[in-house]
């Protein structure tokens, strides 16, 4: 289920679009608001995964910069509510647009669209099994290393161990050095006498 | 705006108890830790706040935090409640948390492990006894640091010092008891030889989900109505 919030100052836009989103069975409208207060409030708290807003909620100085507004919403998708002239630089910052003159069929699309970028993100990868220079980080950490040792040993730099353990976490679903332990030794690549 | 307008006709005052829990099954964990009974026949929810003398308002404020993923309190809806019952409320969570969740999980637990080379089995148990110890931990530190302190706060007539700072030790702590509950869930899934308990680890994953969506609906109670609910101390005394 894709959670969309909607921010839309005109409430018989909003309410038009709340309807038409209702009708599209993998959505589902988790927030509705007409002013930023309130989803500036709430939005970290609800986490949508798509933000239909309008732009002119926001100072004209603001709408260059909308995405950092968001930034510690790193997985969210802006799409934009277009009432008026929008400059084209402003559009890039969007997944997608809707328009006003819009029919349901085009806005049906642009919300997959939108939606199906966000599932290719999800999926990327995800099902490969561990990568041996994974497996290699795995029990370097199992053993108790700090990242800066693990690249020492490993040859590698530290962002690189960074990102081999974002990719482990992502994988395996698993985020503590403790149950990656217990992973580790449940699949053999680490006995349990090598822990410190 | 918010501009649900059905929010206020779901889990209303007059809505029968049966309903709402056959709606939303996890008013089921919510109504023991308020001392309301099951086997309530066709009584409504104001009837049986009434009988158990239960703020109404607060009940209404629990369920649809527990059952309404977008629902948030408004002034009005958190004034009508008093802080010491929602303290109260989330005593006799972590309470029930201690004497029946977690014991619940660890035996079954146990029990699902006992085919499984002691090895390997003894890890996951360990695992299990650190991360209980970490929620006992947290719990006490709430119990005895963090809502003491509310109490006084809510008492003084003029505070002498924020309380919002607390929020986010709140809010860091409750991540790391989801993050480690989900690590044992990923264990149990995915890395536990498939011919170990396979029946009994069904019924354990199951009982887990819940207990983690328990958890989860706790820390919100925690972020959607008592920080908001000092928030609003806050401005009324700066006024």
């Amino acid at each position: 289920m894709t959670k969309i919030a909607i921010a839309e100052p005109s409430s018989m836009l909003r309410i038009g679009l709340e309807q038409m989103l209702r009708e599209l069975p993998e959505a589902e409208i988790i927030f509705s608001t007409d002013n930023l207060n309130s989803l500036y409030s709430r939005i970290n708290a609800i986490r949508p995964d798509v933000l239909i807003v309008n732009p002119l909620l926001f100072d004209y100085a603001k709408r260059a910069t909308l995405r950092a507004e968001f930034e510690q919403l790193s997985n969210l998708r802006l799409v934009g509510l277009v009432s008026s002239y929008l400059e084209s630089q402003h559009q890039r910052q969007f997944a997608g647009i809707i328009e006003l003159n819009d029919d349901f069929q085009r806005i049906k699309s642009t919300i997959h669209q939108v939606v199906n970028t966000i599932h290719a993100d999800d999926e990327e990868a995800d099902t490969a099994p561990l990568s041996d220079r994974e497996k290699d980080v795995l029990v370097c950490l199992s053993k108790g290393l700090k990242n800066n040792e693990i690249a020492d040993q490993l040859n590698i730099s530290v962002h690189t161990v960074i990102t081999h353990r974002k990719n482990i976490v992502r994988k395996t679903g698993i985020k503590s050095v403790a149950a990656l332990t217990v992973y580790a030794i449940l699949n053999n690549l680490i006995e349990e006498k090598d822990i410190i | 705006m918010n501009n649900f307008s059905d929010l206020s006709s779901r889990l209303s005052p007059k809505m029968k108890m049966a309903d709402a829990i056959n709606q939303y099954h996890s008013l089921l964990t919510v109504l023991p830790r308020l001392g309301i009974p099951l086997g309530f026949g066709e009584k409504s929810v104001e009837q049986l706040c009434e009988e158990h003398r239960v703020s109404l308002p607060l009940f209404t404020l629990i369920a649809r935090v527990y059952c309404l993923e977008d629902y948030f309190p408004t002034a009005n809806e958190l004034q009508q409640c008093r802080m010491s019952d929602i303290l109260q409320y989330l005593v006799h969570s972590h309470k029930d948390y201690l004497e029946n969740k977690l014991p619940h999980i660890e035996h079954h637990l146990n029990t699902l492990l006992e085919p499984m080379d002691r090895k390997y089995s003894t890890l996951i148990t360990n695992f299990y006894a650190e991360f209980r110890k970490e929620v006992e931990k947290h719990f006490r530190y709430e119990e005895e640091v963090i809502f003491p302190y509310l109490r006084q706060f809510i008492s003084e007539e003029e505070a002498t010092e924020s309380a919002s700072y607390q929020k986010s030790t709140f809010h860091q702590q409750h991540d790391d008891i989801e993050d480690t509950l989900n690590d044992l869930i990923n264990l149990l899934l995915k890395y536990i030889p498939a011919e170990i308990s396979p029946a009994e680890r069904v019924d354990m994953l199951l009982d887990m989900y819940a207990f983690s969506n328990d958890i989860a609906k706790h820390s919100m109670m925690e972020d959607r109505i008592l920080v908001p609910y000092i928030q609003l101390l806050e401005s009324k005394r700066h006024d």
